[in-house]
């Protein structure tokens, strides 16, 4: 039996992984680094698993996950690069742009300064946490304002970490689409925006392949070294796609068979 | 015809030249001069003023003399858009990246300090097999700011879920060691004391300038410097902060520095236009 490890933080191994962990340990011996309670000892990285998953991005996750590319030759999924581009949302925006990809206009700005947009967005600079989209909305003659708490927090909070703002130009869309990528395999959806209906998963349904976003998807896999992901899209009034946010640690749940999915692919990628 | 021809040679000879600091003094306010000297239009975006956007894109190229995360997100930027930026912000990045730096010592072959992460409770657990004393830093940071010396478990007052990156403690002599192009100095200096705390300049050791040379090299840096200890019990030299742009205030090895970096500058930017 092939052993794989999983490097997850409380969050995830509480909420998210439950048929998962069911699942891997019907097919694989199955290890748990768990970051809360484990310490690595970066003179020490020897291990005999034949893959490691990382679901999480915490800095001990994702150094754990760095010196296990660059101490052993254990595959591990997904990369530190792209689990660290993934929540830069800055120099994702930047990277996607310098390639060609289609992302909606950005700009950081002093805390101060007037917004860069007319409509537009604060997201926060780095989603490394685990907590939601928490938006604050704001609709004056006729322009949207939209301000994440967890961005306002992260400058006016108690422990502010920086003094300006990420702006991301607002797309009016009928839809969000979204695209889990698991290897080679695309799956698609759309919903109603997060921003007119929060529960998302009440208007999600799967949609055919659209040929563009799946192409975009395997680019950015690609680029950034992300085996499992999901993206998420919008489509503007003059029907051009625009990519929002690019996911390292995406909720496979959703997805029929998501568990299974997925840790067969682990497993086809593993060394044995 | 006469007019066309002098546009032409001013636009030649003068550069458009941002710099990414933190503060207009020190050094940045020493380039500044020496660039406006020479002809060259400079301006000093500090952390207030500085947006990254498409604005940037007017100025020639950029010297990343800070490394605080918004001059490297900027520098990244600018990279990415194919407008130079010196010293290069990847390296940049990496050396003020604990664990990146420790990669980047390793790569090299030269010794690095050991070193953990874990949480508070977790290394309270493990605190034998860890061993007091040792050292906390803060994971994106260079010199001795931000760092606390733990030599029992009282010490560790964090948060218990708080993620910490500890080195074990060292004991040795300290030194500082710069490196501009090829002349190098070195002075030892008070454990734990930043730059400008005055060192005792020092002969210098073979092992110190190959450390240096190799690590020049490896990063093809043009100048910068390195943290030293030497560890009493087995002479081994290790490297325990690496930084690529400081500030130079103990620098003994001649009165032109300044225009040898800024030279330096000029001519990698050269370089890269091709």
């Amino acid at each position: 039996m092939k052993k794989v490890g999983l490097i997850i933080d409380k969050y995830h191994l509480e909420k998210k992984v439950k048929e998962f962990i069911v699942y891997l340990k019907k097919v694989c011996k199955l290890s748990l680094y768990v970051e809360e309670n484990y310490i690595v000892d970066f003179n020490e990285i020897k291990f005999d698993e034949d893959l490691f998953f990382i679901k999480g991005k915490g800095d001990l996750i994702l150094t754990f996950a760095k010196s296990l590319e660059l101490d052993t030759d254990i595959p591990v999924i997904n990369s530190s690069k792209g689990i660290w581009l993934a929540y830069n949302r800055f120099l994702n925006s930047s990277l996607l742009r310098s390639v060609g990809i289609n992302v909606p206009n950005f700009s950081l700005n002093p805390i101060d300064d007037a917004p860069p947009f007319q409509n537009f967005i604060v997201k926060n600079v780095r989603d490394q946490d685990n907590y939601a989209f928490n938006p604050k909305i704001n609709t004056k003659k006729g322009s949207i304002e939209v301000r994440d708490k967890r961005a306002l927090s992260e400058v006016y909070g108690n422990e502010a970490l920086y003094n300006f703002f990420y702006y991301q130009e607002y797309i009016e869309s009928e839809f969000e689409y979204k695209v889990y990528g698991i290897g080679e395999n695309l799956y698609f959806f759309k919903q109603i925006p997060v921003l007119q209906n929060p529960d998302k998963m009440k208007s999600r349904v799967a949609i055919k392949p659209i040929t563009e976003i799946g192409e975009i998807t395997y680019k950015v896999m690609e680029l950034f070294n992300l085996k499992i992901t999901s993206l998420d899209f919008l489509k503007s009034k003059e029907n051009r796609y625009y990519l929002t946010d690019v996911n390292s640690t995406p909720n496979f749940n959703y997805l029929k068979n998501g568990p299974e999915i997925v840790g067969n692919y682990l497993l086809s990628q593993a060394k044995k | 015809m006469e007019t066309i021809y002098y546009l032409k040679q001013k636009s030649d000879a003068t550069m458009k030249i941002g710099i990414l600091s933190k503060r207009k003094t020190g050094f940045t306010e020493k380039m500044d001069s020496y660039y406006k000297d020479k002809g060259h239009d400079v301006t000093i975006y500090t952390e207030d003023k500085l947006m990254v956007n498409s604005s940037l894109f007017h100025n020639d190229f950029y010297i990343l003399k800070s490394k605080k995360l918004l001059f490297l997100y900027a520098g990244y930027f600018l990279h990415l858009n194919n407008i130079p930026v010196i010293p290069d912000p990847i390296t940049s990045y990496k050396h003020k990246h604990r664990i990146e730096a420790y990669y980047s010592i390793r790569n090299c072959g030269l010794n690095t300090p050991i070193i953990y992460m874990g949480t508070t409770d977790c290394i309270k657990n493990q605190k034998d097999y860890i061993g007091f004393p040792f050292i906390v830093k803060p994971l994106m940071s260079s010199g001795s700011k931000g760092l606390r010396i733990i030599k029992s478990v009282e010490d560790l007052d964090y948060d218990p879920n708080k993620i910490l990156y500890i080195e074990k403690f060292i004991k040795g002599t300290h030194y500082l060691a710069y490196i501009i192009d090829d002349q190098i100095c070195v002075g030892e200096k008070q454990p734990f004391s930043d730059e400008h705390t005055k060192i005792k300049p020092i002969n210098l050791e073979n092992d110190i300038k190959n450390a240096l040379m190799i690590w020049k090299k490896q990063y093809n840096l043009l100048f910068g410097h390195l943290d030293f200890i030497r560890e009493d019990k087995t002479s081994k030299l290790i490297i325990v902060d690496p930084g690529t742009f400081p500030e130079f205030s103990n620098w003994k090895s001649g009165n032109n520095y300044v225009a040898k970096i800024c030279n330096l500058i000029l001519k990698r930017y050269e370089e890269i236009k091709g």
